[in-house]
C-alpha cells in the first residue's frame, strides 16, 4: 500500500484521550508537494489527529506513513529529525526565552543544524517583525508575533512537510492576511503542508484539497475549485437538523 | 562596631553564601526542569564527600585528593541516573508527582543517611583541605579552603549559567522545564534532558560536600542543614529563577552571618524562617521571582 508519491500516508487512525477515543478510524493522504486543509468543527479530532501522528500521544490503532516510513516505533524526537514538523495550536512555546535563542534552539537536530544560518535568514526574511524583536521573551509578543514565532521555530526545524495547528487562531483579518502570505511563500517552495483552519475561505485559498472532518471520521474531501455546499457545513456545525 | 567586625561578618556570610549557592542552584536547576523537589539533595551531598573520603584519605585508598574529587563527581552522576530512573521516572506521567516525588526522594533520603552510616561508620571524618594553610580575605584571616570555596562557586555557577544559556543543550534543558510539549515538537529527547539535569544536579551536590568536607566534620546527616537552607533560598529567591537563586544563596548567606554575630548560632535558624515568612507575605512569588498566573 506504500505509496512513495505521498509524503504522509494515515490508514484507519485510532486515537483519544484516557479511555476516549477521539479519532475513530481517520484515513487521509497528503501528496509529495500538496498543500491539503482539514477543517471540521471544534472537538472532531483535528488537534488530535496532528497530536497523534507527532506522537505526543499514543495512537491506538492504525497507520501512519511519512515518505514511505512507518511512524509506529518512532518518537517524537525521530519524528521531528525526519523532517515531519508540527506546528501546534495557540503554542506559547518557550516564555522566558528570547526571540532568536527561540529560533536557534529550535534548529535542534542535527539535520536542522547544519542548515541553521540559512533557515534563520529565511524565517527573519519571512517575519521581519521577528527580526525587529529579537531579544524579546516570547511571553511579552503579541498573539500574531507569537504565531509568527511558531512557524518560525517550525521552519527552523528544517521540515520536509508541514502541520499547521490554526494557525490564526484569534488574529485580527490583517494579520491573517499578513500569515496567509507568509504560508503561500512557503509552501510555494514545495514543501508538502496539512493546514488546520477553522475559517473556510482561508483555507480554500491556500489548499490545493480539502478534508472535512466529522465525529473523529472524514466526511468528505473537497478538490480545488470544487464547491463546498454551504448546507453541509452547516449541518457539520449545527446537527443534520438545523437545516431540513 | 569595628572594620575588623564588618569584615569578618562578610566574609563568614560569603563563604556560606557560596556553599548555599551551589547546593541551592542543583535544587532550583532539578525543581525548573523536573518540577519537582529533590528532598535526598542533602543526602547526595555527604555521599559526595564520603566518596571522596574514601579515595583519599589515609584511612582509605590513601590516593591524591584530586582522584578523590574526580570520582565522587562521576560517582555523583551515576547515582543521580540511578535516583532519576528508580524512583521519579516511573511518575512522570503522574498529575501528582510532585507530592509522590516528595515521599520517594525522602526515602532515598533515609536510604542514604542509613546506608552511609552503615558502611562508613557514625565517625566523624574529614578531608584533606584541597588547599592547605589561611589566607587574608579582606583583612580577615580565614582558610584557605574557605577562599577556594568563595573563588570557586561564582566560577562554578558562571560556567552553570553560560552551559544553560548558549550552549545547544543547556536551551534544550531550559526549553523542557518551560514547556516540555513543545520542546519535543522541535525534536528534543525530554527524558534524556530529564536524566541530564538530576545528573548534573547530582554532581554539584557532591562537590559542596567535597569543599564543605575539609571545613566541617562529615557525618551522614552532614548534608542536613545546608539542604534545609537550600530549600529556603530556593523559595526566597522564587521558584523557577536561577539568577534569583543565586542572589538570594549570597544573601542568606550574609544575613545568617549577621544573626549568628548578633543573636548567636541558637536563633540564627529560627530568624531566619522568620524573615522567610516576612518576605513570603509581601512577596508570595518570592524576592526574584514571578507572580504566578
Amino acid at each position: 500500500m506504500t505509496n512513495p508519491q505521498r509524503a504522509l500516508e494515515i490508514e484507519n487512525l485510532y486515537a483519544g484521550y484516557d479511555a476516549f477515543d477521539v479519532l475513530n478510524g481517520m484515513s487521509l493522504h497528503v501528496g509529495a508537494s500538496e498543500r491539503v486543509g482539514l477543517f471540521g468543527p471544534n472537538g472532531h479530532g483535528k488537534t488530535t489527529l496532528l497530536n497523534a501522528v507527532s506522537k505526543l500521544i499514543r495512537p491506538r490503532s492504525g497507520s501512519v506513513r511519512f515518505m514511505g516510513e512507518n511512524l509506529e516505533q518512532r518518537s517524537p524526537q525521530d519524528i521531528v529529525a525526519m523532517g515531519l514538523v508540527h506546528v501546534s495550536q495557540a503554542n506559547r512555546l518557550f516564555p522566558d526565552m528570547e526571540i532568536m535563542e527561540t529560533l536557534e534552539l529550535a534548529a535542534y537536530t542535527p539535520r536542522a543544524r547544519k542548515q541553521r544560518k540559512a533557515n534563520l535568514e529565511h524565517v527573519l526574511d519571512l517575519f521581519p517583525r521577528l527580526a525587529e524583536r529579537r531579544r524579546q521573551e516570547a511571553k511579552t509578543l503579541s498573539g500574531g508575533e507569537r504565531q509568527m514565532l511558531s512557524i518560525g521555530v517550525g521552519l527552523m526545524c528544517a521540515p520536509r512537510m508541514l502541520m499547521l495547528d490554526e494557525p490564526t487562531l484569534g488574529l485580527s483579518p490583517k494579520l491573517k492576511d499578513e500569515l496567509a502570505a507568509a504560508i503561500g511563500k512557503i509552501s510555494a517552495e514545495g514543501i508538502p503542508l496539512l493546514l488546520i483552519e477553522q475559517d473556510i475561505a482561508f483555507v480554500l485559498s491556500l489548499v490545493d484539497r480539502m478534508y472535512l472532518i466529522d465525529h473523529g471520521e472524514i466526511t468528505r474531501e473537497v478538490e480545488r475549485g470544487g464547491a463546498v455546499d454551504h448546507e453541509e457545513i452547516m449541518d457539520m456545525y449545527f446537527g443534520g437538523h438545523a437545516s431540513s | 562596631m569595628t572594620m575588623d567586625m564588618v569584615s569578618a561578618i562578610l566574609v563568614s556570610g560569603l563563604v556560606l553564601g557560596s556553599v548555599y549557592a551551589l547546593m541551592a542552584s542543583g535544587l532550583s536547576l532539578v525543581w525548573t526542569t523536573l518540577g519537582i523537589f529533590n528532598f535526598a539533595h542533602g543526602s547526595l551531598m555527604a555521599l559526595g564527600a564520603y566518596f571522596a573520603w574514601t579515595m583519599s584519605d589515609a584511612a582509605g585508598l590513601n590516593l591524591w585528593l584530586g582522584a578523590g574529587v574526580a570520582v565522587a563527581v562521576a560517582g555523583m552522576v551515576g547515582v543521580g541516573i540511578l535516583i532519576e530512573r528508580t524512583v521519579i521516572r516511573p511518575f512522570y506521567d503522574d498529575k501528582d508527582i510532585l507530592l509522590i516525588t516528595v515521599m520517594t526522594t525522602l526515602a532515598v533520603m533515609i536510604f542514604l543517611e542509613k546506608g552511609i552510616q552503615l558502611l562508613w561508620g557514625a565517625r566523624l571524618k574529614q578531608l584533606e583541605p584541597l588547599a592547605p594553610g589561611r589566607v587574608n580575605l579582606l583583612g580577615t584571616t580565614i582558610s584557605a579552603q574557605e577562599t577556594l570555596i568563595v573563588v570557586l562557586a561564582p566560577l562554578l555557577l558562571g560556567g552553570l549559567w553560560v552551559f544553560l544559556r548558549y550552549s545547544n543543550i543547556g536551551r534544550g534543558i531550559r526549553a523542557v522545564g518551560q514547556n516540555p510539549a513543545a520542546a519535543k515538537l522541535i525534536g528534543v529527547d525530554v527524558s534524556k534532558l530529564f536524566i541530564l539535569t538530576f545528573a548534573l544536579s547530582a554532581a554539584l551536590a557532591g562537590l559542596t560536600g567535597i569543599l564543605l568536607g575539609s571545613v566541617r566534620f562529615i557525618t551522614p546527616t552532614f548534608g542536613a542543614e545546608p539542604l534545609v537552607k537550600a530549600l529556603i533560598i530556593v523559595i526566597f529567591g522564587g521558584l523557577g529563577s536561577l539568577s534569583g537563586t543565586i542572589a538570594a544563596a549570597y544573601i542568606i548567606g550574609v544575613v545568617e552571618a549577621v544573626l549568628i554575630f548578633f543573636v548567636g548560632i541558637y536563633w540564627a535558624p529560627s530568624m531566619l524562617f522568620a524573615l522567610l515568612i516576612a518576605v513570603l507575605m509581601l512577596r508570595p512569588q518570592g524576592l526574584f521571582g514571578k507572580s504566578v498566573r
